[in-house]
């Protein structure tokens, strides 16, 4: 059973920057346009024409690089990974082998089974994206549509440091946040802005050396990740329990029937014969260069959770939540800063507005100061937490200031005393049955007399100061 | 420095290029020629701790960030020997296995 | 020129005589076609351009809006490009008349223009040799007075061995000066466009409007276009050497006769003239056929026949497809070249061949920097070991038709200028000198040309 194998896996995440423009050419990188209608000679391999490289696309690769704590090197070479595919114009990818942009990085990430764990990030390296082929849409022929061709990508390797498909998930949703908080990528798998393959082996338990490992490919989504590691590495132990030899091959993941399959190909030749290419000059980046990267890099969640939990008294799990994604953290932060107690703030973050933010693609309808406001109008006893919620969700939907909006909902509280005496001494002088019935120790009865105050108030009373005058009134 | 005709065939292969049968002890024997004389490069022992040469700039020069499609005099339905719908059409991969979509 | 009316006469008289040498087999656009274009073109040119009215013929591996662009190859007949190559954009941008696409070995691999899949090129003065290669078409058409210039392309010689064997001018620049965005790649880091010309300012003047920065390459330095000079009183003050590796014992007497005498008269315009050695020499053809082969392996991976081009049918899966038409779309010297360049780039054989082959590269180039180093300005030497040989004569045997770039590759692989003068005749045949100059210095270079071009009989037998 699994327990007495070990699982090994490495990822290769295919991450596409956002850039405007291709990797090597004016397109537009645009996703959704029509079949073929972003190309040009550059991105169709047209004859004759040459590759000049997007300035945007290294700058967030660097951004990137930096971000997972690697070595950017500041000479590096582009060099041609040469195979045939029907989505593959030239021939070739351009891509980088031997003289990568960056190496020797690291992610930390919260391993279900181990706490927190640590991959390496071995290289981080740009190239351009292939075009799509499309298989089903016409019958023995097959669709090709070059728009995505050429787009930029950076691919980041890992090694072979996860012990589960459990494991591999998670680092995966922390490289996300990484790159989604760095700006580098919108990082959607359903769009293709970020792919992953996986390497995959077992070993017995306590055995230092790699098993031979299987490449499994196709997974097109984070939920798929898990399943697909799962599926291989169960396939791989079985067939090494019937006494067989796990084959290294690629395997291609199906999520219909949640099965691996290899990917069947004749000729497993994969001989890239890379080289560097001949039409593009070393990659040079200057000292300037990188160290703009470096502080256009931002804080990154990490770090952000951990300041959350020191300046705001927030649990790790909280501030988990509140960092998760860049814009609602700081959004967090503007709340706080408008004058919101960080508390109170962080719950209406984790509740009301994520809840608001989830169904309406508008994101954080509420702004910032306007959130900080109506905290305090209920830390005034202005309004009430029910009352409060209304409040919001009017403010959202239709703007405005809350102290306004409250009022005119009617649901402003009135705390005054003198008002709230007013009330009390009417109720008591109506029902001085009870009153006497109180006096002689039926204490419960304050919430009948509570009851008929917010009655009598039309629910505006404060029902905490209106039972305090209440109490007051009835042991004077 | 002979090529085996398992090796042109492989080579070929790599190459996607199609050799007859009959064609291959001729090729055989030209590549294993050529391979032959440009093999002497390995005489000179000098060469070791060289850096490659290659002429042009230094240093790459970057492209601004911009969509600047390049204008063309027709497009790929003109330049296409098989077209629809906005695709390239190809025979179906047979061969080539993949679920990439 | 500078009259709408004199651009016509000019296109009309460049057709005239284009047809004329049509035997040749040097133009590869039907008549009719290239009339009518050239009709057209005459009335839309910019006046105001330095070339205004000139026709100028451009090989057919140079993309072009006008006329189909083959390479002189199968695998591309009938492809019409939806963009000029650079060079060609500013061509047109300075009035000149792009006066149709000319014939090549395929792709711009040989030397002879033998291996077109179109017919060979007639040599101008003797119809059973060859014009040379690869832009053996490019330089017949200058050579017969159809037209004062055509652009040809130089990976290992093709734009200054076909002008020495037709007796015209051929200029292949530094590498770097002109754009290569348009010129369809055979072997990147050696290939540029060259210009062949009936005298050394026809040339010139082409080649001057054709250089200079380009954001749609690279590899193409940032920098203005080519000033021309002015042609020197004397060569006063140069230093020219005279590398002794281009002048082996068995070099052909004739062409050695040729060559003296083109060194003697350098000497009588005042140049120093000294003996250099450039030691590597000998590694050149065989650093040049791995590196040029593997480059043009992964550059011709394009031709595939699925987004352009002819389709060859037949094809039951995309496997079949991309085999059969480039196992019938290309002819055996490419097919010979991407074999043996995937082979150089094979895992177990790149550290051997193509690692080994940049080396020797860097030597080579170290070879002449060293002699420039030392107070050289220009080196002199044979262009071609031969005048123009024989058709069929080289075609057994691919090493011995590697063997005529004995002394053009050498240029290509250290990213120099050179060029290529008529010095002399053998036994009728015309015989080139060459010139190499320092990089980016083709200015030096093409006032020695102008000069050995005044003083030398280009028609007097050797």
């Amino acid at each position: 059973m699994a327990g007495a194998w070990e699982t090994v896996i490495g990822l290769e995440t295919h991450v596409q920057v956002r850039t405007e423009s291709k990797m090597f050419c004016g397109c537009s990188a645009a996703f959704g346009a029509p079949p073929n209608t972003n190309v040009c000679p550059v991105c169709l391999g047209l004859p004759g024409a040459l590759p000049v490289p997007n300035e945007q696309a290294l700058k967030l690769a660097v951004r990137a690089a930096l971000g997972l704590g690697c070595t950017v090197h500041p000479r590096s070479v582009f060099a041609r990974k040469n195979y045939f595919y029907p989505d593959l114009p030239k021939g070739y990818q351009i891509s980088q082998f031997e003289q990568p942009l960056a190496t020797a990085g690291s992610l930390s990430y919260l391993s279900p089974d181990r706490g927190i764990a640590t991959a390496t990030i071995q290289r981080l390296h740009v190239e351009e994206d292939a075009g799509k082929s499309l298989h089903d849409r016409f019958p023995k022929q097959t669709a090709i549509d070059l728009n995505r061709c050429g787009v930029p990508l950076i691919e980041i390797v890992t090694g072979p440091d996860f012990r589960s498909p459990h494991e591999a998930r998670a680092y995966l949703l922390t490289l996300k946040q990484v790159l989604e908080y760095a700006g580098i990528s919108d990082c959607d798998m359903e769009k293709g802005s970020l792919r992953v393959d996986a390497n995959v082996s077992v070993r017995r338990a306590g055995e230092t050396a790699l098993g031979t490992k299987t490449e499994v490919k196709n997974i097109n989504s984070f939920a798929y990740v898990e399943k697909a590691l799962t599926v291989e590495r169960d396939r791989q132990i079985a067939v090494l329990e019937g006494g067989g030899t796990v084959a290294p091959q690629t395997m291609l993941y199906d999520s219909k029937t949640n099965s691996v399959r290899p990917q069947r190909s004749k000729e497993e030749s994969h001989d890239y014969r890379y080289f560097p290419d001949p039409d593009l000059p070393p990659l040079v980046l200057t000292e300037e260069f990188i160290a703009e990267q470096q502080t256009l890099l931002p804080e990154l969640p990490a770090k952000k959770r951990e300041r959350f939990v020191e300046k705001y008294a927030l649990s790790v799990t909280d501030a988990a939540v509140l960092t998760a994604d860049r814009t609602v953290a700081d959004y967090y932060e503007a709340v706080v800063h408008a004058g919101a107690d960080a508390k109170t703030a962080a719950n209406w973050v984790m509740t009301e507005v994520l809840e608001d933010a989830k169904d309406h693609a508008d994101g954080l309808r509420v702004p910032p100061g306007a959130l900080a406001n109506l905290i305090g109008l209920i830390r005034g006893g202005y309004v009430s937490h029910q009352a409060a919620k209304r409040v919001f969700a009017e403010v959202a939907e239709r703007g405005g200031e809350p102290r306004n909006v409250a009022e005119a909902l009617g649901v402003i509280q009135v705390g005054d005393t003198g008002v709230l005496t007013g009330w009390v001494s009417e109720v008591l002088a109506a029902h001085p049955a009870e009153v006497a019935r109180y006096k002689t120790g039926e204490t419960k009865l304050v919430q009948f007399f509570l009851g008929q105050v917010m009655k009598a108030s039309r629910g505006k009373a404060d029902p905490k100061l209106a039972q305090r005058v209440l109490e007051q009134k009835l042991t004077s | 420095m002979s090529v085996t005709h398992d090796e042109v065939r492989r080579i070929a292969q790599l190459a996607e290029l199609d050799v007859s049968e009959e064609a291959l002890p001729l090729l055989a024997e030209q590549m294993s020629r050529i391979l032959e004389y440009v093999a002497q490069i390995n005489a000179v022992p000098a060469s070791e701790g060289v850096k490659p040469f290659v002429p042009g700039p230094d240093a790459v020069r970057f492209r601004a960030d911009e969509v600047k499609p390049w204008p063309l005099a027709f497009g790929p339905a003109e330049l296409a020997p098989a077209f629809r719908d906005g695709f390239f059409l190809v025979p179906k991969l047979g061969q080539f296995e993949d679920a990439e979509a | 020129m500078s009259d709408p009316s004199e651009a016509l006469a000019s296109a009309k008289a460049a057709a005239d005589r284009i047809v004329k040498v049509k035997r040749l087999n040097a133009c590869l656009t039907p008549i009719k076609e290239l009339r009518k274009s050239l009709v057209a073109q005459a009335s839309a040119a910019h006046p105001s351009g330095v070339l205004y009215g000139m026709p100028v013929a451009v090989k057919d591996n140079i993309c072009t809006l006008e006329f189909t662009t083959s390479c002189g190859s199968k695998i591309l007949e009938g492809y019409r490009s939806p963009y000029d190559a650079t060079a060609v954009a500013k061509l047109k941008a300075a009035g000149a008349l792009i006066a149709g696409k000319t014939n090549c070995d395929e792709f711009g691999m040989g030397s002879s223009t033998e291996h077109s899949a179109y017919g060979r090129s007639l040599h101008p003065f003797d119809k059973t040799r060859v014009p040379g290669g690869s832009s053996g078409g490019s330089a017949a058409l200058v050579a017969a007075g159809a037209v004062p210039a055509a652009l040809g392309s130089e990976t290992g010689g093709s734009v200054r061995q076909p002008a020495s064997l037709c007796g015209v001018v051929g200029i292949k620049p530094t590498y770097g000066r002109v754009s290569r965005s348009g010129l369809v790649a055979f072997g990147s880091s050696l290939d540029q466009i060259g210009v062949l010309g009936r005298s050394v300012h026809d040339a010139a003047r082409v080649l001057s409007v054709i250089s200079g920065r380009d954001a749609r390459d690279a590899t193409c330095e940032d920098r203005d276009s080519l000033r021309l000079p002015n042609v020197p009183e004397s060569l006063q003050g140069f230093v020219i050497g005279v590398p002794k590796e281009y002048f082996p014992q068995d070099l052909d007497p004739a062409v050695r006769r040729a060559c003296d005498r083109a060194i003697r008269l350098l000497r009588e315009l005042g140049a120093a003239v000294r003996e250099v050695s450039l030691p590597h020499t000998a590694y050149a053809v065989a650093t040049y056929y791995i590196i040029a082969p593997a480059e043009a392996s992964s550059n011709l991976a394009r031709y595939d026949g699925a987004r352009y081009g002819p389709r060859f049918n037949g094809s039951e899966d995309v496997r079949s497809l991309y085999r059969t038409t480039r196992g019938e779309g290309f002819g055996p010297e490419v097919r010979r070249r991407v074999l043996v360049g995937t082979y150089v780039l094979s895992s177990g054989y790149y550290d051997a061949y193509y690692r080994k082959a940049q080396q020797m590269r860097a030597l080579i180039a170290q070879d002449f920097r060293n002699v420039f180093d030392r107070g050289v300005d220009l080196l002199f030497t044979p262009t071609t070991p031969t005048p123009a040989f024989k058709a069929g004569e080289k075609l057994n045997d691919p090493v011995a038709m590697y063997l005529s770039d004995i002394f053009t590759v050498t240029a290509n692989l250290a990213g120099l200028p050179a060029i290529s003068v008529p010095i002399g005749r053998i036994k009728g045949l015309p015989i080139g000198g060459q010139l190499i100059g320092q990089a980016f210095l083709e200015d030096e270079m093409l006032e020695a040309a102008y000069a050995l071009e005044r003083a030398v009989p280009a028609g007097e037998e050797a």
